[in-house]
């Protein structure tokens, strides 16, 4: 009985915040769930508190890797991942204009 | 993001632009400074503060991005859209630990000394990461007695939070108060966080209605000044601003800052997918006069975002600038090596378990001992125990060490330790701890670590 985080994470750290298993672990490779030390919250909460905060829809799974927060539960906005990259497409068709940002090294 | 003085919804470069003169024009809608009911204290608290008043824009001010997690969503937010606009208000790229934030304050204060503030405004709400945003901002304070600290939030998280606010010394703080009727948060707010479950709905804008006012009135009581930012949303809060405004005076807020909403679709917000459109700038002198009956208007606002430094309008970039970045793989004259040890003699202490931690700077000729770090002094009340703040005071106690050497180490500290740009070494594990330097000292020479002292100097 464990949930697990998919690469949909934008690393927000917020469900390492909430959990109560301290289960949640980040590195520099992204945030992740020790399948030893989930519970699904039983026990502690009627709701898996990393799933009820997380802000990302499909970040969270479970085992059928079906989604906590399936694609238009938090935004309301099911086609999301498409329109933003549609909209990304278009902003980068008509010519970013803030380029002038170094990347970090 | 929260708003901060400007937050996800908050403007397009274009939009902050128009700030400057509006300064003056609106200034009979602006806090009357000669009021006598302002204590003297008030006064001088927003004139030295840039975001509060015009003539703190010889002020500057630093906002550290520590706070990464957020307790509610917003429909002119998208947590994850951080790419196609960097510079949008309230979205920072690269987050900081609470121990790197205090160093980058103090890199820029050398810089720009007149560096007076100090806010934490994201990316999430400073107040859904309590640790982070208290342990930077007591570390800020002890670096700089005189130094104001502002936090802007949700106020979702705030009424408990108050008195921790006030013990580390927050003097000015931002509330996000868009409407106070649920039935109206219900078309802002999709979701917030509170008490283990997520609530939807007008029961979500409720709570948070509720909370944000009772974390106001309990922040002016305990005598910070209380600003509120409004984002202006055309249709849905724009008729409700007297109100609202209203309800602020009566709990005391001093200042009140309305915000044009920014829904460029380009943002991915979901007012930005869906149409919702911007007001225009007469609709927000509109909302500005409407309100300013009850509510003392601020209009110089740049919203800034959660990263700025600088003054007002003139914010720097870190990443352009050598002096600031950290350093990687530079030469120096000498490097400061933390070491876990109980018997003073052997590194034979888990990290973990070191309370304290033995100094030692290694130059290219010599190593000198520089006595005992303790990390419970950098501990915020009592939460040590709690493994989020204890590494972050652990972070600090390293501050400016480039290497730890230890017995054993945790994958997750060692990480934090990598990403904070300290080296956590295991490799000489149960040595003589001198011998251990020495054969550190040696390693470093062997790799030209050392500078020779003619090259660097002038790098101070
Ligand atoms: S379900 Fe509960 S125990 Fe499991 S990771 Fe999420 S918060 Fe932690
Ligand atoms: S809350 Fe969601 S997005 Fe944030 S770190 Fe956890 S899994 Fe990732």
């Amino acid at each position: 009985m464990a949930y697990s985080i998919t690469s949909a994470c934008i690393g927000c750290n917020a469900c390492k915040l909430v959990c109560p298993q301290k289960a949640i672990v980040s590195s520099a490779t992204g945030y992740a769930i020790a399948e030893h030390r989930c519970n699904e919250c039983v026990g502690h909460h009627a709701d898996p508190q990393c799933a009820s905060i997380c802000p990302i829809e499909t970040a969270i799974v479970d085992q059928d890797h079906r989604a906590l927060n399936p694609p238009g539960s938090l935004t309301g906005l099911p086609n999301e991942r498409q329109v933003i990259a549609m909209t990304k497409l278009a902003a980068k068709v008509s010519g970013g204009k803030g380029g002038a940002h170094a990347t970090n090294g | 993001m929260v708003q901060s003085n400007g937050g996800c919804a908050s403007a397009s470069p274009a939009a902050a632009s128009s700030c400057e003169q509006s300064g003056k024009s609106a200034a009979d809608l602006g806090l009357n400074l000669d009021d006598p009911s302002l204590s003297s204290d008030v006064v001088s608290k927003v004139t030295s503060h840039p975001c509060y008043s015009p003539e703190g824009h010889k002020y500057a001010r630093i906002h550290l991005p520590v706070a990464p997690a957020c307790n509610i969503q917003c429909n002119y937010c998208n947590r994850k859209f951080d790419c196609s606009n960097e510079s949008r208000p309230g979205v920072v790229s690269k987050l900081l630990s609470p121990a790197k934030g205090v160093q980058r304050f103090v890199k820029v204060k050398e810089r720009i000394p007149e560096t007076n503030v100090v806010g934490i405004a994201g990316p999430g709400d400073p107040l859904a990461n309590p640790a982070a945003t208290l342990a930077t901002l007591k570390a800020a304070a002890k670096q700089d007695s005189d130094v104001h600290l502002c936090v802007s939030t949700n106020g979702l998280a705030l009424l408990e939070l108050v008195p921790s606010l006030v013990k580390v010394g927050v003097s000015h703080l931002t509330i996000t108060i868009n409407c106070i009727d649920a039935a109206i948060g219900a078309k802002i707010y999709p979701w917030i966080y509170f008490n283990h479950k997520r609530l939807r709905g007008r029961e979500a804008s409720q709570v948070l209605i509720d909370r944000q006012l009772a974390g106001l009135k309990a922040a002016v009581a305990a005598g910070m000044l209380v600003k509120v930012n409004t984002v202006l949303i055309p249709g849905i809060n724009d008729h409700h601003i007297e109100a609202l405004a209203q309800e602020l005076k009566l709990h005391g807020a001093l200042l009140h800052n309305i915000m044009p909403l920014i829904s460029d679709p380009a943002h991915g917000t979901y007012f930005g997918l869906t149409g919702q459109r911007q007001p225009t700038e007469d609709e927000v002198a509109e909302a500005r006069a409407a309100a300013g009956s009850n509510m003392a208007q601020m209009s110089h606002c740049q919203q800034c975002r959660a990263d700025a430094v600088g003054h007002l309008g003139q914010d720097i970039d870190l990443d352009a600038d050598e002096s600031v970045k950290p350093v990687q793989q530079e030469v120096a004259e000498s490097y400061l090596v933390a070491v876990a040890t109980k018997s003073d003699v052997l590194i034979d202490q888990h990290f973990g378990h070191a309370q304290s931690f033995a100094l030692y700077q290694i130059y290219e000729d010599s190593i000198a001992p520089m006595g005992r770090r303790d990390v419970s002094q950098y501990c915020v009340d009592n939460e040590c125990d709690e493994t989020e703040s204890r590494m972050a005071s652990m972070l600090q106690a390293l501050e400016g060490v480039s290497s730890v050497l230890c017995a054993r180490i945790g994958m997750t500290p060692w990480q934090a330790l990598e990403q904070a740009g300290v080296m956590p070494s295991t490799d000489y594990a149960l040595f003589d701890i001198q011998q251990a330097l020495s054969a550190l000292q040696q390693q470093w020479l062997e790799q030209g670590k050392f500078s020779q002292q003619s090259r660097c100097k002038e790098a101070v």
